[in-house]
């Protein structure tokens, strides 16, 4: 009996193991397994149709294949879309300078250059796949145009097989991946939202435990801005797509901005509760912490965080009763403090608690969004909020140089092709191009580039195996799949390694560019290592120039960053026009994800421009308040002395020195005491009044936290100021 | 109908022209599917955009040849 109990046992626990091992397989492993199946399709799809149709090179629509191949079908097919637009238009350019310039290669070549540069800025102004469109739509002109300058009557040739190769790719690519398994990006955004819904009320909770500013939130928060960007760019993507991605498109827009509202005046808040236990007023901070601390036990469910919008419904019915207790708790620390304090200290009190009411505002239309999420779309109007509105981003000396770079890589590898006469020049000329334009958005070109030539040489020793110890032994189509399926799994499993993924993807299309697949097979070593080693002169040459026009890395970029943030908060003091809040903060953001400063472990540099829009956004909200506010006032006195107020500030941002620094702050002193003697103040209504009086402190606490990034370096700039005049 | 169109006399075969018109009467067929919602009621939405694709294009096709 016993033994027979403890066989069973030993049974169960058996079958819990395989069980567990075969649901981490399924998490794990299966989806790895499937895409390189389903990579493996496309491709092979590819190729029989390219050699069914008679293209002279099916590695071209291989290669399609290979590079707009990735885990989810939204983002295969706009990859896809923009890849088909952008040969397009290179293909019609190119058609267009050969038939003006046939005769005449250098000024063909000139011609080149300024078009390759033009698209190069374009891919600098765009993002995500539209920036790589216009990339494309500068390579192409290399494939179809310079084979062209030898045979000119090929040239129409060339270009209509290359556009049909590529739409062979992109349809084998878009197809496999919307029919066979497919993986949607609704179900990653679905997970990315409620991670961070999950994430951000356990930091809320934790952050009620802690000292308050104690500088542990700022790793979240970064993420937070980070993780916001990604989920635009899913989304950008997500419309190209059928399913519940597309119908929540909207939603997924209003959830993302509702976000970050949330997420930035949580650090005001944060920022305020430090500055006032920093200097001395503890009762004002606990004061505001008993009336903050309820919000920890309304985050709850069941002793956690919530993990998906149902128990998310629960959680908003606390915050709502929590909201509606706010005012009856703020009254009372207000009655407790009201003998006890001086009148700077009650507005600091006034200021946390409006703050506060604002946060729990934001919070709960946050909620209210993601509770909705998955409800039916019929109720879409209901939902409040604007969405996230990201726009084209013109820096012209970023996108001069870029330009510049990459009309350089063509003119220098151009004339060494012309002078040498090199028969692989056009090959070397292309991947030049091809990669010193492709990476220049890339958070880190340097780094990519470094990891892309590591592939060129594993592609190199493969596609040479393979071309000529297994290619002359196949016959017949199947046994040439069996001979390829080694290889492009290699390849196409090491995409999926992130360690590995540029690695990976640059020996996939590479090791698809050289091997000998085309229609008619001929094995000539020294072309080969002709290619080979133009490819890596290529790949060199652009490494360098990247190296040289360092626009993402260097102690300058980020100052520069740091200044264009500081525009952004002139034109917020300045404009006629309030600008809303939502184009703030997204334009904040953009700036500093051109740095790629959000995505990966910030240097000390890049964590000052991180600094940097941070402040914005605490301060620029501030402003954008106490402009909206200004709007309904009437006495001319009172808006004059507001506006000098926002113009010293703009000037204070335009040049951030000491006397600057200290002219803003004393305008605001002044104009906060002004407020309780004006009579034209003392006419305001109530709320009016009040708003004015806690938006102007925070602005003026703001100003004065030492340790706020315009605090510290302001004797820094202004230093170079002086050194400058 | 001719096997072959001129296009500023370049020759392009009529069933491009037919896949285009094929593309352009499955996206607004697609669009209105899912603003009445009506992809629920199919067990595979993307074989189902598949199969109609290619009903669409045969016919185009057979009435070009």
């Amino acid at each position: 009996m016993n033994s027979a109990s403890i066989l069973f046992n030993g049974k169960a626990r058996a079958v819990a193991t395989a069980k567990s091992v075969w649901r981490d397989w399924l998490r794990l492993d299966a989806p790895v397994m499937t895409y390189v199946a389903k990579v493996l399709l496309a491709e092979i799809m590819a190729l029989w149709l390219s050699l069914r149709f008679e293209f002279d090179q099916p590695r071209t629509a291989m290669m399609t294949v290979a590079i707009v191949m990735q885990s989810r079908a939204g983002m295969v097919f706009s990859k896809s879309l923009y890849r088909f637009l952008g040969t397009l238009v290179g293909v019609v350019v190119s058609f267009v300078l050969v038939s003006l310039f046939a005769q005449e290669p250098i000024l063909f070549l000139l011609c080149m250059a300024a078009w390759i540069g033009f698209c190069t800025a374009g891919s600098m102004v765009f993002r995500n796949n539209h920036a790589y469109g216009f990339v494309l739509a500068g390579y192409t002109l290399c494939i179809v145009g310079l084979p062209a300058v030898a045979s000119p009557s090929q040239t129409f040739n060339i270009g209509t097989t290359r556009i049909s190769e590529i739409l062979i790719g992109l349809l084998s690519a878009s197809l496999i991946s919307d029919v066979v398994f497919p993986a949607r990006l609704w179900d990653v955004l679905r997970d990315a939202v409620r991670h961070r819904f999950q994430d951000f009320s356990s930091m809320l909770r934790e952050a009620l435990g802690t000292e308050a500013g104690s500088g542990a939130t700022r790793p979240a928060l970064t993420r937070f801005m980070g993780d916001i960007l990604n989920l635009e760019t899913f989304r950008a993507s997500a419309s190209l797509e059928n399913d519940p991605s597309r119908l929540r498109r909207l939603r997924l827009g209003q959830l993302n901005s509702g976000f970050l509202a949330v997420a930035t005046s949580y650090h005001a808040l944060e920022r305020l509760l430090y500055r006032q236990q920093r200097n001395g007023r503890l009762e004002v901070a606990a004061a505001l912490k008993t009336c903050y601390t309820p919000m920890g036990d309304a985050l709850v469910v069941e002793g956690r965080s919530a993990r998906n919008e149902l128990e998310a419904r629960k959680i908003t019915s606390n915050i709502k009763l929590y909201a509606e207790a706010l005012p009856g708790h703020l009254a009372s620390a207000r009655n407790r403090l009201q003998n006890r304090l001086d009148a700077t200290a009650q507005l600091d009190f006034e200021t946390g608690a409006e703050l506060l009411t604002r946060f729990v505002d934001e919070l709960k239309t946050y909620l209210s969004i993601y509770t909705a999420l998955n409800r039916p779309v019929a109720t879409d109007r209901k939902v409040a909020g604007q969405a996230l509105s990201l726009r084209m981003h013109f820096d012209p000396l970023a996108v001069a140089l870029s330009g510049l770079r990459g009309a350089l890589s063509l003119g220098l590898l151009a004339t060494v092709w012309i002078i040498t006469g090199w028969p692989s020049g056009v090959e070397a000329i292309t991947l030049g191009v091809v990669t010193s334009t492709l990476f220049a958005t890339s958070p880190s070109p340097t780094h990519t580039i470094r990891h892309f030539i590591i592939g060129v040489i594993i592609a190199t020793g493969m596609a040479s195996a393979f071309d000529f110890y297994v290619l002359p032994q196949v016959h017949g189509f199947a046994m040439l799949c069996m001979a390829l399926v080694p290889w492009l799994v290699i390849c196409a499993w090491m995409t999926t390694l992130p360690s590995l993924a540029i690695i990976g993807t640059s020996t996939f299309i590479n090791f698809l560019s050289q091997v000998g697949l085309t229609s008619a097979y001929s094995t000539d070593p020294v072309l080969f290592s002709n290619n080979a080693i133009a490819d890596l002169l290529a790949i060199a040459l652009s490494g360098v120039m990247y190296a040289l026009i360092d626009l993402s890395n260097s102690r300058w970029s980020h100052r520069r960053i740091a200044k264009a943030l500081r525009r952004l908060m002139v034109t917020a003091c300045r404009e006629p026009l309030i600008p809303s809040r939502y184009r703030l903060e997204g334009d904040a953001l953009d700036l500093v994800q051109r740095l790629g400063s959000l995505q990966r472990k910030v240097s000390a540099q890049e964590k000052e421009a991180v600094d940097w829009l941070l402040s914005t956004l605490e301060i620029g909200h501030a402003i954008i308040e106490l402009r909206k506010q200004m709007k309904e006032l009437t006495d001319v006195a009172l808006l004059a002395r507001l506006n000098d107020c926002l113009d010293r500030i703009a000037r204070l941002h335009e040049t951030p020195t000491v006397v600057n620094h200290d002219n803003a702050v004393q305008a605001i002193a002044s104009i906060l005491h002004a407020m309780e003697d004006i009579p034209a103040a003392m006419a305001l209504p109530h709320a009016t009044r009040h708003q004015l009086n806690t938006m102007l402190h925070f602005i003026h606490d703001a100003l004065l936290d030492e340790e706020s990034v315009l605090y510290v370096s302001t004797p820094l700039i202004a230093e170079e100021g002086s050194n400058a005049a | 109908m001719p096997r072959e169109l001129a296009v500023l006399d370049a020759l392009v075969p009529t069933l491009m022209f037919a896949f285009l018109a094929a593309v352009a009467i499955i996206l607004a067929l697609d669009m209105a599917m899912v603003r009445f919602g009506l992809y629920q009621y199919v067990w595979y939405p993307a074989l189902f955009r598949l199969a109609i694709f290619v009903c669409v294009f045969s016919s185009l096709g057979l009435w070009v040849y």
